[in-house]
């Protein structure tokens, strides 16, 4: 069972992996700490999470344009997401995927997977599809 | 997005990796957002110069870029603070922090961009309206489409840096004319009195916005200064790249939202988040001090001692503080340091045992707990300098 939303890929490759999920902008720069990959932001609702290895899905990026050194870092660290989705993708956060080599989707309804849930990230084709 | 056969051949390496690498993410941007072609760029101001924020791998990456040797800016191109200053923190900060942000800005001195360590570049020399950038610095970015009326998109640092060395930058976004229009109209139920409350509603629209462009009403008439701290809040919160404040375009038609004072205030004590009414640091100038604020500051403090146990840090450019002598005398005469070239934010405040920081910027009572792991009391500036004199 599952489903599929269509987006956009932006940059390429395929994984598998579970999603983590926020409703809020990221800040990659401040909101997450770049030695372990932990969302350090008390305001933001994914507090205390881990980004590695999970399939990021969050509206947008914002704030600060050091936020594609951040991502590039935390790849090269291996404290990445395995891939990220946006509703809207900005300059900064494709940037930084671009560099770190990121599967990147966007133009997708993000409100309709959950955290934890299964997720296959296509972004040859732009395609997320949920594995429920 | 169609690419001059001279672009290509850069894209395709001929004129090194650094170049290639380069000219790929303005390629990538240009594709992904619609460009039809790159464009020429009067400047370039570059993020992610501070090695706090940076750290060793983006440092090594900035590294390889300019152990090329077609790594070089060219066109104008400006950097954004560093972590020290030479003559405060360097003094008191481990030599080997000092010795990693060296490794940086020499990357840049031999990338032969100009060694402006400021996030507001405009102050040194302000672009032409109209003129196309590629500037990194949020509030800048805003600062620049905003009250400069020169076009920029709001650049990662890597891309900045990528237009630095090509010259160029992909055409979209604010780059076209018909992008820049406001698409809502923000209303205020009370003007705004001070510093802080411009930065909250910055911090309030940016959550709302997302990256609509808004027309604010009501702040027409508002220093520069305000505006600054309008803009920085704006782009901490929000992707918006841009406000509009004189009311001189037909937009009656356009959807309208009202900001309550309340919403205001309750903004400003979120942004509060220490216990005590006792700072460690009292920080001004994020972003940057105008000429106007370090006069400001100046008078406030002339013939003033600031209070024992205290540091007050009033920060801006390098050129700025030069241009400024006499005022900087004055300050410094108090107590207070004029720091150039470095902010509170860029810096480890949290290494020299500062734990509430004081500050009239929303922007870093934004960033503060989580890039400083501090408190903060965002207060006026007037009121902050009160307290750096009876603390």
């Amino acid at each position: 069972m599952g489903f599929e939303l269509r987006g956009r890929g932006i940059v390429e490759g395929k994984c598998v992996a579970e999603a983590l999920v926020s409703s809020m902008p990221i800040s990659f720069l401040g909101d997450v700490d770049q030695k372990t990959g932990l969302v350090i932001a008390k305001t933001h609702d994914l507090y205390g999470k881990l980004l590695k290895g999970k399939v990021l899905c969050f509206p947008h990026g914002h704030g600060s344009t050091v936020g594609s050194y951040v991502l590039y870092s935390l790849a090269k660290s291996g404290l990445a997401p395995k891939a990220i989705v946006n509703e809207r993708a900005d300059p900064v956060i494709v940037v930084g995927a671009v560099m770190a080599n990121i599967p990147m989707v966007d133009g997708v309804d993000i409100t309709r997977i959950r955290t934890g849930d299964i997720v296959e990230v296509d972004a040859y084709r732009g395609v997320v599809k949920v594995i429920r | 997005m169609y690419l001059t056969k001279e672009e290509e051949r850069v894209y395709d390496g001929e004129y090194g990796w650094a170049r290639q690498v380069c000219m790929k993410i303005l390629v990538k941007l240009g594709d992904l957002f619609g460009a039809d072609r790159l464009i020429p760029i009067d400047s370039a101001h570059i993020s992610g110069v501070s090695y706090k924020t940076m750290g060793d791998v983006a440092t090594e990456f900035i590294e390889a870029i300019a152990a090329d040797a077609n790594g070089k800016a060219a066109v104008d191109a400006t950097i954004n603070p560093q972590s020290f200053d030479a003559e405060y923190l360097a003094k008191k900060l481990p030599r080997e922090l000092m010795d990693a942000q060296l490794r940086i800005t020499r990357c840049f001195e031999r990338m032969g961009v100009k060694l402006s360590y400021t996030c507001t570049p405009y102050y040194i020399e302000s672009p032409h309206m109209g003129a196309h950038l590629a500037w990194a610095e949020s509030s800048a970015v805003v600062y620049a489409n905003s009250i400069l009326n020169a076009w920029t998109n709001r650049e990662g640092g890597p891309s900045a840096l990528a237009a630095a060395i090509i010259g160029k930058t992909p055409n979209y976004g604010m780059h076209k004319a018909e992008n820049r229009n406001p698409s809502l109209i923000v209303e205020l139920e009370q003007p705004l009195r001070e510093d802080v409350e411009y930065g909250a509603l910055g911090i309030l629209l940016g959550k709302i916005l997302r990256d609509r462009i808004p027309l604010i009403k009501g702040v027409e008439d508002a220093p520069k200064d305000m505006l600054k701290q309008l803009g920085a809040a704006l782009a901490s919160t929000g992707m918006t790249n841009m406000f509009h404040y004189r009311v001189n375009q037909r937009v009656e038609t356009l959807e309208k939202i009202m900001v309550e004072n309340n919403d205001v205030k309750k903004t400003v004590e979120e942004l509060n988040t220490a216990n005590s009414k006792k700072p460690d640091l009292i920080f001004i100038g994020c972003p940057h001090c105008s000429i106007t604020e370090i006069k400001q500051v100046a008078t406030y403090l002339d013939g003033k001692k600031i209070a024992n146990n205290l540091e007050v840090w009033v920060c801006t450019s390098p050129f700025i503080k030069r241009k400024t002598e006499y005022y900087v005398h004055k300050i410094e005469q108090s107590g207070a340091k004029v720091l150039a070239g470095t902010c509170a934010i860029v810096t480890w405040t949290d290494k020299l045992g500062i734990e509430t920081i004081m500050t009239n910027s929303a922007k870093t009572a934004h960033y503060a707990p989580t890039l400083n792991k501090a408190k903060v009391i965002l207060a006026s500036l007037k009121e902050c300098l009160k307290t750096a004199i009876t603390a």
